[in-house]
């Protein structure tokens, strides 16, 4: 591995954001081939989920190690856009919090650790309209729609984004996973889910659970 | 005629200095000053800004002076009563007065397999009888007993738990809101001439969400008392360290506070501490740690300093999935911190593995861990005859002894607290009578109370009234294509 990769695995393994932003814009200037810079991103965080997995180390480690990926991966996306390249992701997902809800965190802390397990993910934000579900959809073409509610009052919004897909006839090209305190595992069959999970590294174990490449972590 | 709780008779326990105390309130005045709360209501945003706050209606934000807040805090009663539908019932918050209050469940806990499921209707309105019968519950929470039960759909469970509140029980209840649900609610207390005290829970952070905002004003404005709180995450959505969360918590809690005070000056206002940890394994709250043991203590501390009653919303919540030694240790840990430390409302009664599951038989165990406290908070009384210095000198030494004193038979009694649902016999007789132990008394004590216990009906024309409330939410829900 050439210098600069090492300094940007060991900035991800200190969970520096600025220092991995950093070392990725060096790396571009330097010529690195901007595939092999998102390979050894990812292989960093997944050392950092093993860490996990076996119990030592903890969510904000994870959160933290994403947050440096992320910056780095910012930068190598641009690359790859300016070069017409793609690089190799399980999918893409699109998620949010719904409409009327603005708890952020469960959501971010599924969507980064979705990143980190080689997911694209385009996060909307909270506070998401039905409509705004079904033109993200449109626009990114993604594999699973995860929708977010913490509050009893705002589950039932999960329930209107479903019934928004299945009018527009595109319920059945999208798997929709629901999650949030106030949701359940009836809840959310009782409003034609494809799936739920109570926690967040449980929702990545659903996601690829949902796209058919089984539950376990690798 | 109100009901007397549990009187503690010595000094609440302190943990922070005055210096503490001092810079946890001057940090929260200065949040509250300078970084602000997120209030998604307009007609609250108006208020604050009438009131000298300062106002950004792009983010929604309120910068609250720290005089106002001394001032509304000022408003506050320091006591007050909560009526119930039997006024033997009330409640009189405040002062060295401690109440129980039960937590809810979203299913019921089977008894053998320890898995949660849907519970009846049954066994719903079953499981407010044993409560209404609990010596040492006196407030019933909302959403009791489940999260709603089968055949009723989700966006009914909270008008249909408050009804069968109402139905089964005299005793004073907090009610929660799930889409507009406190319109019924408010109704259903007014048509049995009884008061709720309505919950509003917080968006950490520092932020408080248009539905809570909406049920505090139709809870002020129907003259009822509010029961303020935050529900944040150490780590997550508060700062990890305790001072730290606790200003963003009394922050968080001020601002509904001083709304209500500017809404309606002198509206009763019960803040509560709901106040976790992050589970750094599972990203969810840490049940049962201690550390909400000493956010509670602190909070108990300095709300008192502001001359406010104090909730202890906490120590009922459990990381334990089942009625075992953890369970047992996390309740009874976190209510003698409680009241000790003189907070004058705890929840504790029902819930296993936090708000996941609840059983009746849970209750009435937690009924014993609530007695035993009772008894500790009595303190101890020291008088001539408690000192008993003569029946010392008439009974002696050794041949003498004190069982046949009528001072022994008149004492005891008053002195020790006998549990309902315990293990208390010798081995001899615990093997011979098959081993049984608190779990088995529990669901024998159970099946007593359901077998003899009827709880206070509601007249028949109550009963007509909430069943025409319940039918008027049915129906507003089906405008809204909810049911």
């Amino acid at each position: 591995m050439s210098e600069i990769l090492d300094r940007l695995k060991k900035a991800i393994l200190e969970y520096d954001v600025e220092g991995a932003g950093n070392i990725a814009a060096n790396a571009i200037e330097e010529g690195i081939d901007p595939i092999d810079a998102v390979d050894v991103a990812i292989k960093t965080i997944r050392q950092i989920g093993d860490g996990y997995s076996r119990g030592e180390l903890w969510i904000p480690d994870l959160v933290g190690g994403a947050s440096a990926m992320k910056a780095a991966m910012s930068v190598f996306e641009d690359e790859l856009k300016k070069k017409g390249k793609k690089r190799q992701t399980l999918g893409s997902i699109v998620i949010g919090t719904v409409h009327g809800d603005i708890h952020d965190i469960g959501k971010t802390m599924v969507s980064t650790l979705a990143e980190a397990e080689g997911f694209e993910v385009i996060d909307l934000g909270v506070s998401i309209k039905a409509e705004n579900f079904v033109a993200a959809v449109s626009e990114h073409n993604p594999v699973i729609l995860a929708l977010s509610a913490l509050m009893t009052t705002t589950a039932f919004e999960q329930r209107k984004v479903i019934e928004m897909f299945k009018e527009q006839g595109m319920r059945e090209s999208i798997k929709v996973a629901v999650g949030g305190g106030a949701v359940t595992e009836e809840f959310s069959q009782s409003i034609g889910a494809d799936g739920y999970a109570p926690t967040a590294p449980m929702a990545i174990n659903l996601f690829k659970e949902l796209i058919g490449i089984g539950g376990q972590n690798e | 005629m109100s009901k007397r709780g549990l009187l503690r008779n010595f000094k609440p326990l302190e943990i922070l200095t005055d210096e503490q105390v001092e810079s946890i309130h001057s940090g929260t005045l200065h949040v509250l000053a300078k970084t602000g709360l997120r209030i998604e209501h307009e007609r609250a945003l108006k208020i604050f800004e009438q009131n000298g706050c300062k106002v950004d209606y792009s983010d929604k934000r309120v910068r609250i002076p720290p005089a106002l807040v001394e001032e509304c805090l000022r408003k506050c009663p320091s006591s007050f009563i909560v009526k119930a539908r039997d006024e033997d019932n009330n409640v009189t918050i405040g002062g060295n007065t401690t109440y129980f209050k039960n937590s809810c469940g979203m299913q019921i806990i089977d008894l053998d397999t320890w898995e949660p499921r849907t519970a009846t209707r049954k066994e719903n309105y079953d499981a407010i009888t044993v409560l209404d019968k609990l010596d040492n519950l006196h407030i019933l929470g909302p959403y009791t007993a489940f999260f709603g039960f089968e055949g009723i759909s989700p966006v009914m469970a909270m008008p249909e738990s408050c009804a069968a509140k109402f139905r089964n029980s005299s005793k004073v209840q907090i009610e929660g809101y799930s889409n507009d649900s406190e319109i019924f609610q408010i109704q259903m207390a007014k048509a049995v001439d009884a008061e709720i005290l309505q919950q509003i829970l917080a968006s950490p952070p520092m932020a408080w969400y248009s539905d809570a905002i909406e049920a505090l004003f139709r809870a002020v404005e129907a003259d009822f008392p509010v029961t303020v709180f935050s529900g944040q995450v150490s780590g997550g959505t508060a700062p990890a360290t305790l001072p730290g969360a606790m200003i963003t918590n009394n922050a968080e809690l001020m601002g509904t506070i001083v709304l209500a005070q500017l809404i309606k000056p002198g509206t009763r206002v019960l803040p509560g501490d709901y106040a976790f940890a992050m589970n750094m394994r599972t990203g969810s709250p840490a049940f049962g740690a201690i550390g909400s043991s000493l956010h509670q203590v602190a909070f108990n501390q300095i709300w008192r300093w502001y001359g406010l009653p104090v909730y202890n919303v906490t120590s009922g919540y459990l990381s334990s999935k089942s009625m075992d030694y953890q369970a047992g240790y996390e309740k009874a840990i976190q209510a003698i911190m409680s009241a000790v430390s003189g907070a004058n409302l705890i929840g504790l009664h029902g819930s296993v593995s936090a708000e996941i599951t609840f059983h009746a038989v849970q209750a009435i165990l937690d009924d014993d861990i609530a007695g035993m406290i009772k008894r500790f908070l009595e303190g101890i009384l020291v008088n001539t005859e408690t000192l008993a210095v003569d029946l010392i000198d008439q009974v002696g030494p050794i041949p003498g002894h004190f069982l046949g004193t009528e001072h022994s038979r008149k004492w005891w009694k008053i002195e020790q607290f006998l549990p309902k649902a315990a293990d208390w016999m010798t081995y001899q007789e615990w093997i011979a009578q098959g081993k049984p132990k608190a779990l088995d008394y529990g669901r024998q004590r159970m099946d007593e109370i359901l077998a003899t216990h009827k709880p206070k009906p509601l007249t028949p024309g109550q009963e007509e009234e909430i069943e025409k409330i319940l039918e008027d939410s049915r129906n507003y829900y089906k405008k809204l294509g909810k049911l």
